[in-house]
């Protein structure tokens, strides 16, 4: 019989020791895999669970009993309900059942000046209407339609809360809350002006998207907050656009508000936990003025430069790459990850996860097997 | 006369208001559809320096979107003197966001720079399934196929979509290329493609090594 209270106490003093630059009693792991993957894992309908939601008790148990991990392996969820009754065009569900953010404009270009003097209101009256078609209508209406998926969505996230609570209570996981918000720069790309948008603007009126990332910033702000900052937790900052601009389109309109909101939250005593996408090689030295301890999950990039310059004041995750679960042979899996742990565990702030989600899983395919003798491997070696 | 050469370097500096005042004062001489067909090469010469640019990491992907929307803003302009003017294609491709997948940026920049350089583009959207990309295929004959995808489910997207070619008799008449986020070697080969790339002016250098 597994005592979870003691594992989960356990583990929550893994993660206050490397959040706080310790170095913890070993590497502490994640499992990549999200609910998508543990759908299909326990050989059901991924679109029909996820309207669902009672089907999931026993996914996530198999899912939770078959692969090691410190921490609940619930990844970020879109649940499709709420979605729906919105009318949402940002997150949408594809053909396979995979809820999916597309290219979507929400904000107009010639609507910079009203958004840069009211972000709120702008978002409120003008953006939101746009994305969401059930918001754009008869007020009746749309209270009807907000009421609704307001409440889709609560009862949703308290039936999966309950099954979160079942399973820490089994297997004992780290008890840690997350919030989750963007950089100024990417919301603006993401859910406002889109990919192609943002990419003219920079060019055509640098001015106004740099006034926009300086005017959404609280709200950004706000969004990261969590209910209390002494709390075992993170806010979680997907990084998305920095890759794909020039050096002095990130110095200038990414860098500044973006390293304001990481120190904002910072200073509240929260920790930020990056997900590094795509290749930031080029900005490592930005990255190292972020304040003490910002742990950066990395997708791309030389793992032993990124220990180098940043391994001593950060903590650094990511890495491992999970196409290698679905090409590679069982000892060619294990091999990358004592590669990556020879890297960078040495000196503690290692945080084992992998460089992207496992969201897909094929049932003749080797990703279940590798991926669990990896988790085992990094737990039963991670020692330190 | 519009000077060509100025065109093509306002294009490689993706100077918007240069090549759009070139351009719309060239179509107002009412000029000859042979006359606009020079004005498009320079233009493809442009995007050649854009190419050139981003491989040497002067230019970043947001910079080919943007040159992807001046050019196309630019060819709308010629369209009323191009009309009646037979171009001339380098071959054809079909391309598409393999089925599962709704992300189509990387598509989208592999798609305006192939016509850019002179392919015929078939273009068959997002979450394309197996299926569509065969009766394509068999209505357009191309002699390249483009699958493009981010999320890892796209891997067995098109593990299934080169299956079904395959199967329909029609892998060995095309060229497969891949690209996207979760691409590389090892998946190029399960999946049975015949290259990859996760750049696409290094995409596109493939497929015009592909139809010389």
């Amino acid at each position: 019989m597994i005592d979870a209270v003691a594992m989960t106490n356990e583990r929550n003093q893994l993660f206050r020791d490397l959040f706080s630059g310790k170095t913890p009693k070993r590497v502490p792991v994640s499992n990549p895999a999200t609910q998508d993957f543990a759908i299909q894992y326990a050989g059901l309908d991924l679109a029909e669970c996820q309207w669902d939601l009672t089907k999931l008790e026993p996914v996530y148990d198999k899912f939770c009993q078959d692969f090691f991990t410190d921490t609940y392996p619930g990844g970020s969820i879109r649940i499709p309900s709420h979605y729906q009754l919105l009318g949402s065009t940002p997150i949408v569900m594809s053909s396979s059942g995979f809820m999916q953010h597309p290219e979507v404009v929400g904000l107009l270009a010639e609507e910079y000046d009203e958004f840069i003097a009211s972000p709120y209101d702008c978002i409120v009256e003008k953006v939101l209407p746009r994305l969401f078609t059930e918001l754009n209508g008869a007020p009746g209406k749309v209270a009807m339609s907000l009421a609704k998926a307001m409440r889709a969505q609560s009862d949703d996230l308290a039936y999966l809360g309950t099954i979160r609570a079942k399973m820490n209570a089994k297997y004992g996981y780290a008890g840690m809350v997350g919030a989750l918000t963007e950089a100024p720069f990417d919301f603006m790309a993401d859910f406002l002006r889109s990919f192609k948008g943002i990419s003219g603007d920079v060019r055509r009126y640098p001015d106004k998207v740099a006034a926009a990332c300086d005017a959404v910033l609280p709200l950004l702000v706000k969004k990261g907050t969590l209910p209390n900052p002494s709390m075992l937790g993170y806010t979680f900052i997907p990084l998305h656009m920095a890759p794909y601009l020039r050096d002095k389109d990130f110095a200038t309109l990414y860098w500044p508000t973006f390293k304001k909101l990481v120190e904002t939250m910072a200073g509240m005593g929260q920790n930020v936990q990056l997900f590094v996408e795509q290749d930031w090689m080029r900005y490592l030295d930005y990255l190292y003025e972020l304040p003490e301890n910002t742990i950066m999950r990395f997708e791309y990039g030389d793992a032993k430069l990124v220990k180098e310059k940043l391994g001593k004041k950060h903590i650094i995750s990511g890495f491992y790459p999970i196409t290698l679960l679905q090409t590679g042979t069982k000892q060619q899996c294990i091999d990358k990850a004592k590669e990556l742990m020879d890297i960078l565990a040495p000196g503690g702030k290692y945080w084992f996860q992998a460089d992207k989600s496992v969201i897909n899983f094929e049932a003749k395919g080797p990703v279940a097997e590798n991926m669990s003798a990896v988790l085992e491997y990094v737990h039963e070696n991670g020692t330190y | 006369m519009i000077d060509l050469k100025v065109l093509t370097q306002a294009v490689g500096d993706l100077d918007e208001k240069t090549i759009l005042s070139m351009i719309n004062d060239f179509v107002a001489t009412n000029p000859s559809g042979e006359d606009a067909q020079k004005v498009v090469l320079a233009c493809q010469q442009g995007m050649a320096i854009v190419g050139e640019l981003f491989e040497t990491n002067e230019y970043y992907v947001g910079d080919l979107i943007f040159a992807g929307e001046l050019l196309s803003k630019t060819i709308d302009l010629l369209k009323p003197v191009l009309s009646g003017v037979a171009s001339q294609k380098i071959g054809s491709i079909v391309i598409g966001t393999v089925q599962g997948d709704l992300h189509d940026i990387g598509k989208n920049i592999f798609g305006s720079m192939a016509e850019a350089a002179g392919f015929d583009v078939y273009d068959l959207g997002i979450d394309v399934s197996p299926s569509a990309f065969v009766e394509k295929v068999k209505e357009v004959k191309p002699q390249i196929i483009g699958m493009s995808g981010v999320l890892t489910l796209a891997i067995d997207s098109m593990k299934n979509t080169v299956k079904a070619l395959n199967e329909a008799g029609l892998r060995d008449s095309v060229k497969i290329i891949i690209g996207g986020n979760p691409v590389n070697e090892d998946a190029c080969k399960q999946i049975g493609a015949d290259d990859f790339t996760t750049n696409a002016a290094e995409g596109l250098k493939t497929c015009q090594g592909w139809v010389k």
